[in-house]
């Protein structure tokens, strides 16, 4: 039976047959929609199909649909070297655009080659490099570069209690003014894996990938929730800048209008793509929103100090002229 | 002396005590100091070389142009690189 996103009944992706997973995966593939866009991923590879049922869980199973932004396909390596060090690789729009991972890593290929199309292709929204979660209605963006703990705290605020719209993209959507779901997994590297998975020993992991180019990845499922509510837009609340220092006690500082300003223009992925929109929406969002800097190396710490300047957000927003 | 004039369609935003600046002719976007700023202010009303701009910038804040003069001076680089301001060619005439 195929799945139309109009049929009566969707079945999410973790409980349909492995088997009949795989064959709609292989075949006509079958369509992520997280939110903001829809995937549509295609593969030959048994093992993705694997992967991707566990880390995109409680996504409804939709293999047929009439528009997808993204077209991704995952290929096993042919000829010869398929026996002795077999390979994927990845095409999306007639591009490879990255080296071809071992064929037991295909799951990182196609999340790290999503994120790369997305931020070619999303020009309507502006692209922030940020971690986003949800409470109240209002969007928590924690901008941050590689290695800057972003992933963590995303991760940690998605399961107490927030809402996960990005782990990647705070995706801002300049024509109704929200922030919009691109609700993938949490990729989460090295000693973080094992961070989350101590602070949320229910959090549903997919496995773990030595070795990559960015050391140890595994991929933490977005919870039900956050997949059901995927539609629905946040509107600007707050920006936190995280940096994860080891044994440094936690550190709230409020910023300059400048520096939020700098860390959400100079760390977009396509800022300079939108010209003057990107400029005004940027501006835009400095006026509406308070922005902290956050070091911390206690996750339990940091999230009680955000946990506790959130009032203040709420009462920023319902104050009138704002 | 060179003249300098102010590049069309430029947007600023203050940014606290910063300003943010955006250049459509370059998509190039800048923090700017307030001494920058009011050069884009001058020259605003049209081209003008840098001694008249210093001479208006004295005038409007009560300061002789030299100090407003050394007090400029390091902003033209970033302000020319970034296209919010170009120099203006004098149109050379026909000798005779």
């Amino acid at each position: 039976m195929s799945n139309s996103p109009d049929s009566d009944c969707i079945r999410a992706l973790e409980d349909v047959n492995p088997t009949v997973f795989a064959k709609a995966l292989a075949s006509r593939g079958v369509f992520l929609d997280v939110g903001a866009i829809t995937l549509h991923a295609q593969s030959n590879s048994d093992l993705l199909a694997l992967q991707l049922q566990s880390v995109y869980a409680a996504f409804p199973f939709v293999d047929r649909t009439d528009w997808a932004e993204v077209h991704v396909q995952i290929s096993r390596s042919t000829g010869l070297r398929r026996w002795i060090k077999p390979q994927v690789i990845l095409r999306c729009d007639g591009q490879q655009p990255f080296e071809p991972f071992p064929a037991d890593a295909p799951l990182p290929l196609f999340e790290w080659g999503c994120n790369w199309m997305i931020g070619q292709r999303l020009n309507d929204l502006l692209l922030l490099h940020a971690g986003a979660v949800e409470r109240d209605g209002l969007a928590l963006v924690l901008p941050a570069t590689p290695g800057s703990g972003k992933s963590t705290l995303t991760a940690a605020l998605s399961m107490r209690g927030w809402r996960l719209l990005s782990d990647e993209f705070g995706a801002f959507d300049p024509d109704s003014g929200t922030f919009r779901a691109l609700l993938k997994p949490v990729a989460l590297k090295n000693q973080s894996i094992e961070v989350i998975r101590d602070f949320a020993p229910h959090a549903r992991f997919g496995p773990e990938f030595p070795k990559t180019r960015k050391g140890t990845v595994a991929h933490m499922a977005a919870q039900a929730d956050a997949v059901a509510r995927r539609h629905e837009d946040a509107r600007p609340g707050a920006f936190v800048l995280p940096k994860w220092v080891a044994g440094s006690p936690t550190r709230w500082e409020p910023l300059a209008e400048s520096m939020l300003f700098g860390a959400l223009a100079f760390n977009a992925f396509n800022y300079s793509v939108l010209g003057a929109t990107g400029f005004r929406a940027v501006v835009s969002l400095v006026r509406q929103c308070p922005g902290w800097q956050l070091v911390y190396s206690d996750l339990d710490d940091a999230l009680a100090t955000i946990d506790a300047a959130w009032s203040e957000v709420r009462r920023h927003h319902q104050e009138p002229s704002r | 002396m060179a003249r300098y004039a102010r590049s069309e369609g430029i947007l600023i935003e203050a940014m606290g005590h910063l300003w943010a600046a955006f250049c459509p002719a370059t998509g190039e976007t800048t923090l700017l100091n307030t001494e920058s700023v009011s050069i884009l202010e001058v020259l605003e009303a049209g081209a003008a070389d840098e001694a008249t701009i210093c001479d208006l910038l004295a005038e409007d804040c009560g300061v002789d142009a030299a100090t407003i003069a050394a007090q400029i001076e390091g902003c033209w680089p970033s302000l020319i690189e970034v296209g919010l301001v170009r120099e203006v060619r004098a149109a050379r005439t026909m000798p005779g």
